[in-house]
């Protein structure tokens, strides 16, 4: 329950209903019953947090624990924060509205790097130190989990723990072990140095980091009881690990407000640019049974109207066909509409198509990337124009109008041809529409063009590759511009700006972290937000810390250079992303998990096993 | 009201933390605690069927109410009192069904409604002045937010005759204000604007006030149902 003092002021915010808890399935707990809380925070707003599958699963797993009570925190909006540093209320969290200073842990979840910031202000909202060597005490220990922590290392000084990979056991693992430490009143370094025997548990400060001259990392060397190489962890079953049968409800509209069921993790396809792909290996499917009972409790308990299917590319699931007329069955009768995103331009059934034609229309999107087949094959996205003409023929035909194509600017190789490709592939489409004798009369095509700015990650075949830089990128949106002559292609893209500063981030080291600090101090917050990003501010920290950002991002890495991720080991080898990336430099592509093996590594982390094989 | 739907009327309440949720909100909020109480309900024909509910009156955000209500259409064969049960198992605490029952009255009948307004200033007996200072005016400006055709304008109206009944109590910390306002299509007083007439007079800022809808009522002063 809110206390009186942060309940006067709702009145003066807009949607109040973020802070007040209170949802449907929320997990209430008699606090002097518990032994451990646990505040999971999600550094951006409610609307986007409360959308984290994640976050659910986490939330539920450690809910079910007797001893512990899990409670949800967000970034309050910026009018929420101001009036609450006017009024002196500190951060709290939603189920108890207790100020999560005085929580055991607190876990962030790390979904994008421009959310690093928020990371920050939360703490200074929670009353906390930043830094993890000014927070001396046992509690709280301050947790991040998340994809972004397969290189942390930009906010490695803020953080006491990194939990790479899947959290559904370490967390439970990490909790056994935090109550044990507690109850024997043990320090906090006594507590990290057990944590950091855990498996998959990465514990920062007991690594040292060495610079050369130029800049570049010269050793990362463990001490205490810190292992060499962190591994992430995985979770091997997913039909007998934990997935929650509620979610919260929540009052106000968040942006994925649905059921979600998922289906696999992982991904066969090996596209280069994207670290999802790489990072989520091996592929581990769940049976279909399982996933149909368990999007049918979710439907039951929260009453949503729609039911999602969750997966980094959901036609790749063996199952599907299976699965979708399960769900179908009950489903439909109860007017319960059924999404499936994420499907295939390449493996788009007819019959898949003759089911879907049952639910409610949803956009048609497709993701070639790249304009021309070449480039297409550097980035091994193995998707044919033929074959973005042929699903869009038989779409046209089923009656969709709308087209979005996704397409990313800025990619290892690329040349102007690659992006009036981009241009022709929409024109392409668009005439296609006009050839279609059967096309609804009086309706135009439309088609957009979403382009987005190629950013090279960690863990990916494209880990050493410079990002183009902001002069370019203009440069050719202006060219992609010209060669548009219909206002039936509509383009669109990222802002090159926060694609600059998400690429620094992303690829950064230790060093990174003052500038974090300074940018924070300077006000930077909520930074994928167009209307809240700053770029002077964070160039005005990189100036005072004397780091030059272009190093991080528009410097081609040597394969010889030690990469501040090397000590994490996400199970996808290091020689085979060097061989991808010299495949890609001779337009070669391979093939996808199923069709033959690459090696990748990955599968042994799961004892040899993967769903692709 | 008869007709050959079945028809029916839910009246509930939408008290503490729930008054945050805006109506869209509690729109939404509504039809999924009737699909987890599997209550038989009839859905729109047409190519997005949704289900059929209509809201009287909207509630302002911060406000509470004790008499919400929501016209459905039952479809399948269940008792009013089990319909009542299910939904009350289901929805959230704050929202609570109070009846079940066949629609009597036209939602445009409704012409009046009764609100309780608590009001918690440090100068209970100030304040108490002020407001009664306030009512024996002959007229009540306020500033009234309008539409002229698509322009969104302000303008000045007299809600004095919109007040149909007054009356004021003063306890140690509080002052409660019990108004009977018009209400309906053509001339619907949000009780908070005379709050608003009140704050150009007095100077404290109302911070914990709280407004709960009680009653509404048809022209001739029967109780809507």
């Amino acid at each position: 329950m809110l206390s009186k003092q942060q309940e006067a002021l709702l009145s003066k915010v807009q949607k109040p209903a973020r802070y007040t808890g209170g949802e449907l399935n929320s997990v209430v707990k008699d606090k002097e019953k518990v032994k451990f809380r646990y505040a999971f925070c999600f550094p951006d707003t409610y609307e986007i947090g409360m959308s984290h599958l994640g976050m659910k699963i986490l939330y539920g797993l450690v809910n079910a624990r007797e001893d512990a009570w899990c409670e949800r925190v967000f970034a309050p909006g910026t009018d929420m924060e101001e009036e609450m540093r006017k009024a002196g209320v500190p951060l709290f969290a939603l189920e108890s509205s207790d100020p999560i200073k005085d929580f055991d842990m607190i876990a962030f979840t790390l979904q994008y790097e421009l959310c690093y910031t928020n990371v920050l202000n939360m703490l200074d909202l929670a009353g906390l130190p930043l830094r993890s060597k000014d927070r001396t005490d046992l509690m709280p220990i301050v947790v991040g989990g998340g994809p972004c922590v397969c290189n942390p290392e930009p906010i490695a000084d803020f953080f006491d723990i990194f939990l790479p990979g899947e959290g559904e056991e370490v967390t439970n693992e990490l909790i056994d072990l935090f109550i044990e430490h507690k109850e024997k009143g043990s320090t906090k370094l006594e507590f990290l140095r057990e944590a950091a025997k855990i498996e998959g548990v990465y514990v920062p400060a007991f690594y040292d980091v060495t610079y050369h001259e130029d800049g570049t990392i010269e050793a990362v060397t463990p001490k205490e009881t810190a292992p060499a190489k962190v591994k992430k962890r995985i979770i091997s079953d997913l039909d007998s690990t934990y997935y929650p049968d509620k979610f919260v409800v929540p009052f106000i509209e968040i942006v994925h407000d649905r059921s979600v069921a998922e289906v696999f993790r992982g991904c066969i396809r090996g596209c280069r640019f994207c670290q999802a792909g790489f990072i989520y290996r091996p592929i581990r499917e769940k049976s279909a049974a399982v996933i149909d009972k368990q999007a049918k409790s979710l439907c039951d308990t929260s009453g949503y109207d729609e039911i999602s299917l969750c997966s980094l590319s959901t036609s790749d699931y063996t199952q599907l066909e299976d699965l979708v007329k399960k769900l179908f069955s009950w489903a439909l009768p109860q007017k319960i509409n059924v999404a499936l995103p994420s499907l295939r331009v390449d493996n788009f059934s007819e019959e898949l198509m003759e089911e879907l034609k049952k639910v409610r229309k949803s956009g048609l999107t497709f993701a070639p990337e790249a304009g021309t087949q070449r480039l297409r094959d550097v980035i091994n996205k193995n998707v044919t124009e033929e074959e973005v003409m042929n699903t869009c023929a038989q779409a046209f035909k089923g009656g969709w109008t709308s087209v979005k194509l996704y397409f990313m600017m800025g990619l290892p190789t690329e040349t102007m041809d690659d992006i009036v490709g981009m241009a022709d592939l929409a024109q392409k489409v668009v005439n296609l529409y006009y050839q279609n004798p059967d096309r609804p009369k009086g309706k135009a095509v439309s088609v957009s063009i979403s382009v987005a700015s190629f950013i090279p990650k960690p863990f990916t075949p494209f880990q050493w590759e410079p990002q183009d830089t902001m002069d370019n990128l203009v440069k050719k949106q202006k060219v992609l511009l010209e060669n548009v002559h219909t206002h039936k292609i509509q383009v669109s893209w990222h802002q090159s700006h926060t694609s600059f500063l998400e690429g620094v981030l992303a690829r950064g080291d230790r060093k990174l972290c003052d500038v974090m600090e300074s940018a924070y101090r300077k006000g930077c917050k909520f930074d994928s937000w167009d209307e809240h990003f700053c770029f002077e501010n964070w160039m005005a920290a990189f100036e005072e810390c004397g780091i030059d950002p272009t190093f991080y991002n528009n410097r081609k890495r040597e394969f010889s250079e030690i990469l501040p991720w090397d000590h994490l080991d996400y199970g996808v080898r290091k020689e085979f992303l060097m061989h991808e990336n010299e495949k890609a430099h001779r337009n070669e592509t391979t093939p996808h998990c199923r069709l033959k093996c690459s090696a990748c590594g990955a599968a042994k982390l799961n004892g040899g096993h993967c769903d692709a094989k | 009201m008869q007709n050959e739907f079945n028809d029916i009327r839910i009246f509930f309440t939408k008290t503490d933390m729930t008054k945050y949720i805006s109506h869209l909100d509690l729109m939404r909020c509504m039809g999924r605690a009737i699909r987890r109480a599997g209550i038989p309900l009839w859905y729109t024909e047409g190519y997005n069927p949704h289900l059929f509910m209509t809201f009287a009156r909207p509630l302002s955000l911060g406000q509470e109410s004790l008499c919400e209500c929501v016209d459905v259409r039952l479809v399948g064969e269940m008792t009013l009192k089990e319909v009542k049960q299910r939904l009350n198992d289901a929805l959230p605490p704050g929202i609570t069904i109070v009846s079940v029952a066949k629609p009597v009255h036209k939602a445009m009948e409704i012409a009046s409604a009764d609100y309780e307004i608590t009001l918690r200033p440090d100068d209970v007996a100030g304040l108490k002045a002020c407001i009664e200072a306030h009512y024996a005016k002959p007229t009540i400006t306020v500033l009234k937010k309008a539409k002229q055709g698509r322009r969104k304008i302000e303008k000045e109206v007299d809600i004095k005759p919109n007040v149909l009944s007054f009356r004021l109590e003063q306890t140690d910390d509080a002052l409660k204000l019990f108004l009977r306002l018009t209400a309906g299509i053509d001339n619907n007083i949000n009780p908070s604007l005379l709050l608003s007439a009140l704050e150009e007079d007095f100077p404290e800022e109302f911070v914990q006030t709280s407004i709960l809808k009680t009653k509404i009522y048809i022209a001739n002063g029967e109780v809507f149902s």
